[in-house]
């Protein structure tokens, strides 16, 4: 099994990639235990590949220079290199083509994206395409689907909906052929709250999970860009931003839960909403790597919302906007 | 440039029609799937209470009348994906539906889904759900490779992106858009949440939340917490908005709720196909209502009355002037 690094920069890459040092990346001190946790439960692994982008949001993609420039230097460690794409905008698409000519031969990029599947296949057949996490479809709601699998099904009908719920579009056989005639025989997933059940990985695509934080929704409207907006002109799709996303977080505490869950958190960082693995979840994920059903683990010990290093430099100082 | 209307009872169907309806859209979930999946697991995009059909013989018997009044009738097999033992379940149901019933399309967002009608060569023709989230024109030129005959574009594309897409494959595949009742804070092909009613959509559930903000800068001053504290107020206000106001309605009775009518006279300029009205669940007199104001704006589009006499028009229409002016109630800002 392979290990991957998330990265935000050829930063990181100044110095030893060990767990003791990565978990420290992420500077939120709500988030860094949860990339400690993880971190202590892996132990200690060697990475073979890193992983650069945000599958979340076009206007955190970087400039070409910037992705040549971090490719480079990940190819000089030795390392394989995958481009994290989001789902995009036809202007999205043209950004993308221009990033896609700076990469090479071998290089992996994992697509959230139908068109950009359908770019890569028309102009860039040299680059392996993944199938990313948004486009593995299954309900992960941190709110109720732990709940599913805390007691027993009670009947039939109540087995077959959990075991349902452990299952995503991959579960097809079907599927992963369809898939494979368009040329992608990896798959990215979430580790699922409810647990997962990776029987697919059987039929010979290769699995690769994130850890330590799924996501849970995403949207082309961000409430951070609206910080910079007159109230009336706030939310409005696509809009664009200053990366007002990189200045701060949003915890949200699950006060208002039917269950008793209500001390569960989810994580806001700009236009996408979190949540972070407990440690049976990363236990329930071991498992299922030690089984041989997982090829690749994605360690990302930053929520993957970073914006390129030139773009996080060049943001303006706090606004405040009269209505 | 059609008006597509929600229905989910034949009751509906005369009144839908005499109002301006010119295709109309529903789902069906038999029994069986309820059986075997609870309520936790959702055939369509709709809860099984309330959202759909429930029987072959309701459902031929809508067809047909709809048919006898020259409607077509559009079923929503949309779920983002199904698994494998649920599968053969689904495309049993899409033959039943396009051979015995006699529907004019269904209505699909999983790609396994589309490409195993693809080859089943149904009557049946093949509508891209907005759950694809079709966000651009390449995604759509991919989902070509399946026959689709129309691609629902997702509510979160602007007007601008809306006319490029339809300049670059609208002679490919005809084109429609979201119209009136129903917002999605998320982008709806991307959101792995239930609005299962045990816990509610997640964006309303949200709003009730203890909030606490970390500041990823030196300094977080009282100032800069009131800052943000006032955005997500604004944010939970939008997504209140998004939400049909609430769910409620105006003193006069009528939906609340996402709009595109100002939109229209750029729409039908673009040669959009199709304008869709949400709501199957809604009540009779809500489905009515939002047929006859899409109707209104469009005989007036189609008739060439000039853009801005046209929003003149629906801002009266729906006689909430604060509502309009707030920003937050319009699908599309023209």
């Amino acid at each position: 099994m392979e290990w991957s690094l998330h990265i935000a920069g050829t930063s990181d890459l100044e110095g030893d990639l060990t767990l003791d040092r990565v978990s420290a990346w992420e500077p939120s001190a709500k988030l860094q235990p949860v990339a400690r946790l993880a971190a202590q439960a892996v132990g200690k692994v060697e990475f073979s590949r890193c992983a650069y982008g945000t599958e979340f949001c076009e206007h955190l993609l970087p400039s070409s220079d910037g992705l040549a420039e971090v490719a480079r230097a990940v190819r000089e460690r030795g390392l394989g290199f995958t481009f994290l794409t989001p789902y995009v905008s036809n202007a999205g698409i043209a950004q993308l083509r221009r990033l896609l000519e700076r990469m090479e031969p071998g290089d992996e990029v994992a697509f959230n994206d139908w068109g950009v599947l359908n770019l890569l296949r028309r102009g860039f057949p040299h680059l392996t395409p993944v199938q990313g996490r948004l486009l593995n479809k299954s309900l992960r709601d941190p709110r109720v689907m732990g709940v599913y699998g805390e007691s027993p099904a009670a009947d039939a009908a109540a087995a077959a909906t959990f075991a349902a719920l452990q299952r995503s579009s991959a579960d097809c056989a079907g599927y992963l052929d369809l898939l494979a005639r368009f040329g992608v025989r990896d798959v990215e997933m979430d580790n699922l709250p409810q647990g997962m059940d990776l029987g697919f990985a059987d039929h010979g695509v290769r699995v690769a999970v994130y850890l330590p934080f799924g996501f849970i929704s995403t949207s082309r409207v961000c409430m951070a860009a609206g910080l910079h907006y007159r109230k009336a002109d706030k939310f409005q799709p696509g809009a664009p931003c200053r990366h007002e996303c990189q200045s701060h977080l949003v915890e949200y505490a699950y006060t208002n839960s039917p269950f008793s869950n209500r001390d569960q958190k989810f994580y806001l960082k700009g236009n996408t909403y979190f949540y972070a693995h407990t440690e049976p979840m990363l236990c329930g994920l071991f498992d299922h790597a030690g089984a041989g059903r997982v090829a690749r683990l994605v360690f990302q010990p930053r929520l993957p919302m970073t914006a390129p290093a030139a773009a996080a430099a060049a943001e303006p100082e706090l606004v405040l906007v009269t209505v | 440039m059609k008006i597509l209307a929600p229905i989910r009872a034949f009751d509906e169907l005369e009144m839908l029609a005499a109002s301006g309806a010119e295709e109309l859209y529903s789902g069906i979930v038999p029994r069986e799937w309820m059986d075997r999946y609870t309520g936790a697991i959702w055939l369509n995009r709709r809860s099984p209470n309330g959202g759909s059909l429930e029987t072959w013989s309701e459902m031929k018997q809508l067809v047909d009348a709809a048919h006898g009044a020259k409607l077509p009738v559009f079923i929503t097999l949309n779920a983002p994906y199904y698994t494998a033992e649920q599968l053969p379940l689904v495309l049993e149901l899409a033959r039943r539906l396009s051979g015995d019933i006699g529907v004019d399309a269904l209505i699909v967002s999983d790609i396994h889904l589309m490409a195993r009608l693809s080859e089943e060569n149904l009557a049946a023709k093949l509508h891209v759900s907005s759950v694809a989230a079709s966000l651009n024109s390449e995604a759509i030129r991919f989902l070509m490779n399946f026959g689709p005959s129309r691609v629902i574009l997702p509510r979160s594309l602007t007007v601008a992106e809306i006319e490029e897409i339809t300049q670059d494959v609208g002679r490919d595949v005809e084109i429609e858009v979201f119209m009136l009742n129903d917002g999605c804070a998320f982008e709806e092909g991307f959101c792995a949440t239930t609005h299962h009613h045990s816990v509610g959509a997640f964006c309303t559930s949200l709003s009730e939340m203890d909030v606490d903000f970390e500041w990823n800068r030196p300094v977080f001053t009282r100032r800069r917490r009131d800052w943000l504290m006032r955005n997500l107020a604004d944010y939970r206000r939008w997504v209140w908005y998004v939400n049909g106001n609430g769910c409620g309605s105006t003193p006069k009775g009528l939906p609340y709720g996402p709009c595109g009518l100002c939109a229209i006279p750029d729409l039908e300029r673009m040669g959009v196909a199709s304008l869709k009205i949400v709501g199957r669940e809604a009540s009779p007199f809500k489905k009515m209502a939002s047929v006859r104001m899409v109707r209104d704006i469009v005989e007036r589009a189609r008739a060439g009355v000039p853009k801005l006499h046209v929003i003149e028009r629906a801002r009266a229409l729906r006689d909430e002037p604060e509502h309009c002016d707030s920003g937050y109630m319009c699908y599309y800002k023209v």
